[in-house]
């Protein structure tokens, strides 16, 4: 399996950005040959759309997904996966039927490669607020993950801030808990600072500051590098990314930033997400020295 | 590889069947950015041309399985992928005349990430009210040509 050995925040790639392309006119040997052109070795997946018939790939399957990931020198980092605990219309899971999804997750997770796991939990309000039983889901995995070496992490996702109640409670879970197996995606968004006048910004968001990531760092495993604006001097103009960046330099994270667009104009025709991920990592390469 | 319009122009056909022709199929795939278990759909009814096919009409192949309406509500264990289309399965004696037909189609799905209350009011024959081009139209339309 290839390894890159670099110490720090290092660059990756969340196959999601491909959302408008994927199946139509790439694959997932496209895919990573884009991430190969631009030298970003991390990868996060979404379990339910990369994964060939998921939730039970064959074994040929994961083979041929191996030698891909050797061929195109990349690392598996995070699976995106979700807790679908109203996955019935009927009625909602049970603590143990939603920790069989996510057993089953966790295993798949590291039959292929990866160490962490975006965890997507349900929520039950508009704030984003996950169920009221997610101790106990999370609780039942956690010798599970060990186990299998994956770490479930919970994203932080606007219009969540890090001063939130919804972090502190996971952190105090952490700490609780003592462990290792639980932990946090930051998803950049959260530290926008700048928003449009045309566009309608989420009621209420005001974007974290980038040092309030640092307490937080001991428990965050991956980071979702968000972007929104990448203008043609290479620069976002929304994040103040040099920051957050510099923060997580001068801190020693290691980890990967795997890239993330969702801005809805990779819907349009002809867009090619692979060029505004290239802008994002010539960016990301002159902040990291890379 | 698939087609971009969500009805896909590929397998539009009458189905054949002991040499008689029984009714005919459409081929769609997932306008969604991830695979979703079955209950997770939620069918809507099927428009050609003047004809109305109700929910409970339409037979859904996925991965092979021919699936109800009944039967999806309840299979959390079979997943739709997004690369892989499902086949829609409609009885009809004598099929579709030659010629052009126009095709509507609603459907739509739930997500369990989504607050609730933006879940509770989908109608898989109604656009939502906000587009989220990541989660598609529910209602598709396309016109398409029998031989």
């Amino acid at each position: 399996m290839y390894h890159y050995d670099r110490k720090g925040p290092k660059r990756g790639i969340a196959l999601y950005s491909y959302s408008a392309e994927f199946g139509i006119s790439k694959n997932l040997e496209d895919c990573f040959e884009d991430m190969y052109d631009m030298g970003a070795h991390g990868l996060e997946i979404l379990a339910n759309t990369h994964i060939e018939n998921y939730p039970y790939p064959t074994n040929e399957w994961v083979d041929k997904w191996f030698a891909l990931l050797d061929k195109y020198e990349i690392v598996p980092v995070e699976y995106g996966h979700w807790i679908d605990s109203r996955v019935l219309g009927s009625r909602e899971l049970t603590t143990e039927e939603s920790y069989a999804m996510l057993a089953r997750d966790i295993r798949l997770a590291n039959r292929l490669g990866f160490t962490v796991m975006r965890t997507k939990m349900p929520v039950i309000s508009g704030d984003l607020e996950p169920v009221k039983n997610w101790r106990e889901i999370i609780k039942m995995a956690l010798p599970l993950a060990e186990e299998n070496n994956v770490r479930m992490c919970p994203e932080i996702h606007a219009p969540s801030n890090l001063d939130s109640k919804m972090v502190n409670d996971y952190v105090e879970f952490i700490e609780q808990t003592g462990t290792k197996y639980f932990g946090l995606n930051i998803d950049f968004g959260v530290f926008r600072n700048v928003f449009p006048p045309d566009e309608k910004r989420q009621k209420g968001f005001v974007g974290s500051k980038p040092e309030e990531i640092i307490p937080l760092l001991p428990y965050v495993y991956c980071c979702h590098a968000k972007f929104n604006n990448m203008n043609d001097d290479f620069e976002e103009t929304t994040i103040p990314y040099k920051e957050v960046v510099d923060i997580l330099k001068e801190h020693n994270w290691d980890g990967y930033m795997v890239s993330e667009y969702e801005g809805r104009d990779k819907y349009d025709p002809g867009y090619e997400v692979g060029q505004v991920l290239r802008k994002q990592h010539i960016m990301l390469k002159r902040y990291l020295g890379d | 590889m698939l087609e971009k319009e969500v009805i896909q122009s590929v397998g539009f056909r009458n189905i054949k069947e002991n040499g008689e022709i029984t009714g005919f199929q459409l081929k769609v795939r997932l306008p969604y950015y991830r695979g979703i278990f079955l209950s997770q759909l939620r069918p809507g009814t099927l428009q050609v041309d003047d004809m109305r096919f109700e929910r409970e009409d339409l037979i859904w192949n996925i991965n092979g399985r021919d699936h109800t309406y009944e039967d999806l509500k309840s299979d959390m264990e079979s997943h739709w992928a997004v690369t892989d289309p499902a086949v829609i399965k409609v009885k009809l004696k004598g099929g579709l005349k030659q010629g052009f037909h126009d095709i509507t189609l609603g459907f739509c799905f739930t997500s369990s990430y989504m607050p609730p209350i933006m879940q509770d009011a989908m109608d898989p024959d109604k656009e939502n009210e906000i587009f989220m081009p990541e989660f598609g139209h529910h209602v598709n339309k396309r016109r398409l040509i029998i031989v």
